[in-house]
């Protein structure tokens, strides 16, 4: 690698003129450590105006660790390498040395502003391996805790995304709304974001008796700020002059890395597994799969703020028609699925998030492997933003809503 | 289209190779050969009675003994869904699917660098996750043992 960046270095400085050799071994080992793995097509063919940029790990922009190598030509992107791996923490590792319920916490520590969704299609992994049914009330109660995590999620993602184009007033607006939001989650599972709330066959605890007038309350009162957030954002000319035509994914592009989620839907094709494979009770509840048309940045902002509507109205209707009952079918205490494998996926607020299961009959899992939809979503990134200028890749990785832990598990 | 359906088509183009397998959540679960998984991938993306155009998947099992891959394949267009599995050895070689799906490619690298096996013609094949100056194996392996791991006894 060291040879590949020296022969770099002197095809850009052929004279030597600020190179000497001392300074240039100097400068080579600051360069080569901690990059190292360069891929070779970043620097083999690097034209006479072109040269490497350096974006992250620590970068506000890039919600979490992520590291850009950008190509640039100019002012223009000519490629992009992300490395990943800065939040790896071995999910998949610590599931072989923990029992099935002891993995629950750890869960939320996959996407933790979304962790509902991780405990869901934990549970229903599980829950199909072992044939365990779930009691109405269960089913309701978590579909109205998915769909207020997925607002607060798209909350944290509009303020944070409009951010980074700078507008600060919507993050304030995001941030008081969200508030409001983990706190009703927090009066039901007694945490603002790492949850530990569902359970094999159902959820830890009822409803407290104050929730269900607090959330009617908030779906009220959600309903105009949507419409607020549109008034600052979707017809301002700045934002639109930063979003409009810029980052165009394909639909075709978008399956060949299997994006899923807002970003796909985005590129124009209606897919939402709520829909077409519902699991849980969504197909008792009426909402539309919102898509883009132009799979631009400004499609995939739409996209999120129909996507916030249509999740009020599902608490709307949750909240109207939750039975009373039994929170939770008995399970054994000491938990044993029986053998066999299992692949589950329901639709996260970033996309088709599945977990596959290998058990072999003990209380230990065999293997766990997480698919999370922000692993796909970011590997698409190189090909959306070559082309660009560099002010467009914040707003291009932004637009995807890719959050680290997510993507290195 | 059932799920009969669907294997028949395999069967039919690669007669007496295909077998049938249990698998919870999915239409269809059935193993190959790994020589011919590429092949196989193909077809399965190619055929339009299939086109299993979205790899949602791409897992690795370690079995002691062997390792196994297990490709979770779906299809926008029949919305059916299938898993195929391959086994190899540790150490093993196996073609990529990237030339298929390009979603495989940050799945390979994964796989390659945590439970040490190699694919074949990888566009890209670097380390992804891990730490630069890591030097403890290949960690996603049963018998992988680093410092300060305890394992939990089985029950």
């Amino acid at each position: 690698m060291e040879k590949i960046l020296s022969d770099y270095l002197k095809n850009k400085f052929p004279t030597d003129e600020f190179l000497t050799d001392e300074t240039d071994e100097n400068n080579l080992s600051n360069l080569s450590n901690p990059s190292g793995n360069i891929p070779d097509t970043m620097v083999d063919k690097v034209g006479a105006e072109e040269f490497l940029i350096n974006m992250g790990p620590q970068h506000p922009s890039t919600h979490g660790v992520c590291r850009l190598l950008l190509k640039m030509d100019g002012e223009v992107i000519v490629d992009v390498v992300p490395y990943i791996g800065y939040l790896h923490r071995s999910m998949e590792k610590i599931a072989e040395n923990r029992t099935y319920l002891q993995y629950m916490p750890l869960t939320d520590r996959i996407d933790y502003v979304s962790a509902m969704f991780c405990n869901h299609v934990f549970c229903l992994a599980v829950e199909k391996l072992a044939q365990i049914q779930v009691p109405e009330r269960a089913e309701y109660v978590r579909v109205i805790m998915d769909e207020l995590n997925r607002i607060a999620s798209h909350l944290i993602w509009l303020g944070t995304f409009a951010l980074d184009l700078g507008a600060i007033t919507p993050f304030l607006y995001c941030f008081r709304e969200r508030e409001k939001i983990l706190d009703l989650l927090e009066m039901v599972s007694g945490q603002r974001m790492t949850f530990n709330y569902m359970r094999f066959g159902g959820v830890s605890r009822d409803l407290p008796p104050v929730f269900i007038p607090k959330a009617k309350e908030f779906v009220q009162y959600f309903k105009p700020r949507v419409d607020e957030y549109e008034d600052i954002l979707t017809n301002n000319p700045i934002f639109l002059g930063r979003t409009k035509g810029v980052g165009i994914l394909d639909q075709k592009t978008a399956i060949d890395y299997s994006v899923t989620g807002p970003n796909l839907r985005a590129s124009g094709l209606r897919w939402d597994l709520r829909k077409e494979e519902p699991y849980s009770i969504y197909d008792r509840f009426e909402f539309d799969v919102p898509a883009g048309t132009n799979s631009d940045v400004w499609d995939r902002y739409m996209v999120r703020i129909q996507e916030m509507r249509q999740a009020n109205r599902i608490v709307e209707q949750a909240l109207e028609s939750i039975p009373e009952g039994e929170i939770k079918t008995k399970t054994p205490t000491v938990f044993r699925p029986p053998k066999g494998e299992v692949y589950a996926r329901i639709e996260s607020t970033r996309g088709e998030m599945g977990f596959y299961i290998v058990s072999d009959g003990s209380t230990i899992p065999y293997r766990i492997k997480l698919r999370t939809a922000s692993f796909s979503n970011l590997a698409v990134l190189p090909v959306m933003s070559r082309g660009w200028k560099i002010a467009d890749i914040v707003a291009i990785f932004a637009s995807l809503d890719v959050i680290m832990p997510d993507v290195d598990r | 289209m059932t799920k009969e359906e669907i294997i028949q088509i395999f069967q039919n183009k690669f007669p007496e190779r295909i077998e049938q397998i249990p698998f919870v959540g999915v239409d269809v679960a059935f193993k190959v050969d790994k020589d011919l998984i590429l092949e196989v991938c193909r077809f399965a993306k190619a055929t339009p009675e299939l086109s299993f155009d979205l790899l949602a998947c791409l897992s690795c099992v370690d079995y002691i003994d062997h390792m196994e891959l297990v490709y979770n394949l779906f299809s926008f267009t029949h919305k059916h869904k299938i898993a195929i599995k391959t086994s190899l050895p540790r150490d093993g070689e196996i073609d990529s699917v990237t030339p298929v799906w390009n979603a495989a490619n940050w799945h390979e690298r994964e796989i390659a660098e945590l439970f040490g096996m190699t694919f074949r013609n990888h566009p890209d094949p670097r380390p992804i996750l891990l730490a630069e100056d890591w030097n403890e194996g290949y960690p996603m392996r049963k018998n992988w043992d680093g410092k300060d791991f305890v394992r939990l006894p089985k029950k």
